[in-house]
């Protein structure tokens, strides 16, 4: 009895020791978080955005969570990057250098000066293998505060409450634990991993005069109960962007991968493993080239089997990342289930197609509309051989403006200019920006696929 | 605002109480008096409208289910024929009961259904008039060619179920464009005949009725009319109606051709297209696959002339007819097309195939808790499908195997057991033998481009 009170004293002074080292842990490691704010510039509009991240190297390269940028955007409308330091209203202007595709983060850089202000987030690491939480373990961590309160940090903490395979691996704690993009850390102040957007916590707010009606998913923005733990982090801190594209990005074309439920794999006599049905194959893709059919179940990679995931859908996730980690060039062999064969196939993995962000854009203010480049995508999109690729898509429609009175939408597909056939986007551009600059012009016509059917505007200009 | 066909359900609303009170004041005294300068054709034609209780099956709810409603109808014939619209009697009916003038109840069989037209065609159980020695009176057409707008037209009907209502109003227009292709229960309408529009008022429950002159003649026959607007109620042209019920009478139905253009008046556009005043239609579209499509014809092309004489689609009112008029061919036929695509002239023969809705049978596969539509030709063709294979959910019952599998709505079960489903009889069969012997059946499905499984268990 006397022995364990002495061990329950024990334990007390390590947590009261520990307690008290938090100010001074605190105190060192909030020097590797920051916000960044940069606009993003449409055709009509200027909007402000906010994200938080952490530092990796004494570059000052910093890494924002992939929400951190609308994945509609292309980088071209990304201007005016800032990076701001916690609890400093001073904003040093840095460079947005691009995302990566595996991880999804996207990087930025600051000057030197500013650089010198910021402590790596590998100070934190463990020196060793990096450690994961015990199940009930104190964790903690840092939020940020608006920019009117000068991205003031402030202390989150909790305790783990489980951690799963999704399939990278994830920390959820039971409170909010730090603010998405922000580090976690364990007693000792040991780097544990990055908050993820907040999913271990989700609010239903159901209507109470609309009893019917679906409830409101609430997700709380600024602060998250999960994370990436250290091992998923630290591997791939080296991954970044050669160019603010991402590329290379290895393609493989398996379009549509759908994962199954446990009933339907057992079925398949899957039991311990998972399997992913391929949708569709893409015309000239690696998956096509090596044989690969729409329908096949993928079921192992590189003589691999795929682990099975709770909840079952993560296999798709998990095949995506199999193929993102590599590089254009690198071979893969899929094992796929067709019918009761099962079938080796190996492919050399391609350059992914330009997409649509990279695409090239024009707007015509007089015209009231941005066309864009028809890429690769757009031909799946539409169902429509890549050969008959020809033609340009409206990436962009101003209200009220000629354009738009005609009629014209976001995403309808120009065919024809005048009567006349678009061969290219140089030369969509070419006479767009002939009629927009004439103006002796009364209207244009134009032809737009829109799904299965085609119409026939008439754009007036006067 | 939105055009709504004018059928009555009597699952919501207060019918019971009124249907009644119309009943117990009887037949028409009141309508006789006010009569006046109305004449014996008027008072006749009031004698030959009835009222309809139709009931009918419905598949959206993963179950079979039953619907009950009301709609309004005019006896042709002596021997019992009724015209109603096809949105009031459809081959879903499993019931129709009519109410005839004398409020006798007799029931009636579904003859021959064209929904293009919204137009259906009943028979009164003529063995039952005869054994019960029941009479009724019949209605004429009249020619709704020559009304002119601002003549005066009573439309009579079953507003609400208020049997025998007679309302009063003007022609307001003689050739309304109007298509709408879900207009009667999912199916097309509108794009072969142009409508009579009126102001007398139209309420649910007038659809089927005429729409008749002082003289007691039927110019039309009430079908829809715009929700929330002040009496802008729509009719088929009785002169449409006579040409289909005469096919409906002969055939059941009504076969027309397809060639697969959107028309599209050229309103504003002849300048641009350098056409003579009063020549051409503009096509919009070209459905992919289609004659059309294959013999080279796409969206932005003029249509100058069909078969040797010129057409003229300037306006929107323009292009019923001249549908009608490729649809009216047999199939099969070579229509020779004069074309003017930019600057160049030609003439392209487009052979017609057989008009197919894109709506397919249905059907209930209740221990599932499932029910599903066959995927049409037109339906594939519309949704870019690469086939027509497989069935579309319509619903399915919650907690019932479909359901617990993960099937939702909109899905398009395109194999069961790795066998594609190329009718609903395949499914149906696989139904049956599952219901028989229940055993854990593989259902394949697409949802939004996704291929997946679905495995049914017992």
């Amino acid at each position: 009895m006397k022995r364990f009170f002495l061990i329950l004293l024990g334990a007390a002074l390590t947590l009261g020791a520990r307690a008290g080292n938090l100010p001074a842990l605190w105190a060192e490691r909030v020097k590797s978080v920051a916000a960044v704010d940069y606009f993003i510039e449409t055709e009509a509009e200027r909007h402000l955005a906010t994200a938080y991240g952490v530092a990796i190297d004494r570059q000052g390269t910093i890494i924002l969570p992939s929400a951190a940028v609308d994945p509609r955007t292309s980088p071209s409308q990304l201007k005016d990057f800032h990076v701001y330091l916690a609890g400093d209203p001073t904003g040093h202007p840095c460079t947005y250098l691009g995302q990566d595709s595996l991880t999804g983060w996207h990087f930025v850089r600051t000057d030197a000066a500013t650089a010198a202000l910021l402590v790596p987030v590998t100070q934190w690491a463990a020196s060793g293998p990096s450690p994961v939480p015990a199940l009930a373990e104190h964790v903690w961590g840092i939020g940020l505060r608006n920019k009117d309160e000068d991205f003031t940090p402030y202390l989150l903490s909790s305790q783990m409450a489980l951690i799963q395979s999704l399939p990278q691996q994830t920390g959820i704690a039971q409170q909010e634990v730090a603010g998405p993009g922000l580090p976690v850390f364990n007693d000792d102040g040991v780097f544990l991993g990055l908050a993820e957007s907040s999913f271990g916590q989700t609010f239903l707010q159901f209507s109470r005069s609309d009893r019917d009606g679906a409830p409101i998913m609430l997700i709380d923005l600024e602060e998250s109960s999960a994370f990436l733990l250290a091992s998923e982090v630290l591997p791939n801190l080296g991954r970044v962007p050669g160019n603010v594209f991402g590329r290379p990005l290895a393609w493989l074309g398996a379009y549509g991968l759908e994962a199954m439920d446990r009933d339907v794999a057992n079925f398949l006599k899957l039991s311990d493993q998972s399997g992913a049905v391929v949708s569709e194959v893409l015309e000239g893709s690696p998956a096509e080239k090596m044989g690969m059919k729409s329908h096949d179940i993928i079921i192992a990679i590189d003589g691999k089997t795929l682990p099975r995931f709770r909840p079952d859908h993560v296999v798709t996730d998990y095949v995506e990342r199999e193929i993102e980690r590599r590089r254009p060039g690198d071979t893969m062999t899929f094992t796929v289930l067709r019918g009761a064969d099962r079938i080796d196939l190996t492919a050399k993995l391609g350059d992914e197609p330009k997409l649509a962000r990279e695409a090239e854009r024009k707007y015509f203010d007089h015209l009231g509309l941005t066309i864009r480049e028809f890429v690769y995508a757009d031909a799946i999109a539409r169902r429509v051989r890549t050969s008959e690729a020809t033609g340009v898509v409206v990436s962009y429609v101003k209200a009220n403006n000629p354009a738009a009175m005609s009629g014209l939408e976001e995403d309808d597909w120009i065919k024809e200019i005048d009567g006349v056939p678009v061969r290219s986007f140089a030369e969509a551009a070419s006479r767009l920006g002939a009629i927009a600059a004439d103006p002796a012009r009364a209207e244009f016509v134009l032809l737009v696929s829109r799904g299965a059917d085609t119409t026939v505007l008439r754009v007036k200009l006067r | 605002m939105k055009l709504v066909i004018v059928k009555h359900s009597t699952a919501r609303s207060i019918t019971g109480a009124c249907a009644a009170l119309a009943l117990a004041l009887g037949p028409a005294p009141g309508v006789r008096a006010a009569t006046g300068s109305l004449g014996t054709g008027f008072r006749q034609v009031l004698d030959a409208v009835v009222r309809i209780d139709v009931r009918e099956v419905a598949f959206d709810a993963g179950a079979q289910r039953f619907e009950a409603s009301i709609g309004s109808g005019v006896i042709l014939s002596e021997d019992g024929y009724i015209l109603t619209n096809a949105h009031v009697v459809s081959p879903r009916a499993i019931e129709v009961n009519v109410t005839l003038a004398n409020l006798e109840r007799v029931d009636a069989k579904l003859m021959g259904w064209d929904h293009w037209t919204d137009l259906a065609l009943l028979r009164l159980d003529m063995g039952e008039v005869k054994r019960r020695k029941l009479k009724f009176a019949h209605a004429k057409f009249g020619d709704s060619d020559r009304l002119y707008p601002g003549e005066t037209v009573y439309a009579v009907g079953t507003p609400y179920g208020l049997t025998r209502t007679v309302t009063r109003g003007i022609i307001s227009n003689t050739s309304r464009y109007f298509e709408d292709d879900k207009g009667v229960d999912g199916y097309e309408t509108g794009a072969f005949n142009t409508w009579l529009q009126t102001d007398a008022a139209i309420n649910p429950g007038n659809s089927g009725g005429p729409l008749v002159t002082e003289d007691g003649l039927v110019m039309g026959i009430t079908s829809r009319g715009y929700l929330g607007a002040n009496n802008l109620g729509f009719a088929i042209p009785a002169e449409t109606a006579k040409r289909i019920v005469a096919g409906l009478q002969r055939d059941g139905g009504i076969t027309r051709s397809y060639i697969g253009i959107v028309p599209r008046e050229l309103q504003d556009l002849e300048t641009f297209y350098a056409l003579a005043l009063d020549t051409g239609m503009l096509i919009d579209s070209v459905d992919p696959g289609s004659p059309a499509a294959r013999a080279g014809l796409h969206g932005g092309d003029i249509v100058l002339a069909i078969n040797g004489h010129a057409v003229d689609g300037r306006f929107p009112e323009q292009l019923p007819p001249i549908q009608n008029e490729i649809a009216s061919q047999p199939v099969g036929a070579a229509m020779v097309l004069s074309i003017k695509s930019g600057t160049q002239e030609r003439r392209v023969t487009v052979v017609t195939e057989r008009l197919e809705s894109s709506m397919g049978e249905e059907w209930a596969l209740d221990h599932w808790g499932l029910t599903v539509r066959k995927v049409s030709r037109t339906f594939a063709r519309l949704n870019q499908l690469a086939d027509d294979d497989g069935v579309i959910v319509l619903g399915v019952q919650p907690g019932f195997p479909a359901d617990v599998a993960g099937l939702q709505t909109g899905d398009i079960v395109t194999q069961i057991d790795g066998k594609p489903v190329t009718s609903l009889e395949m499914i149906k069969g696989a139904y049956q033998s599952y219901a028989e012997k229940p055993r854990p059946t593989l259902l394949e499905a697409n949802r939004d481009r996704g291929v997946a499984f679905y495995l049914i268990k017992p």
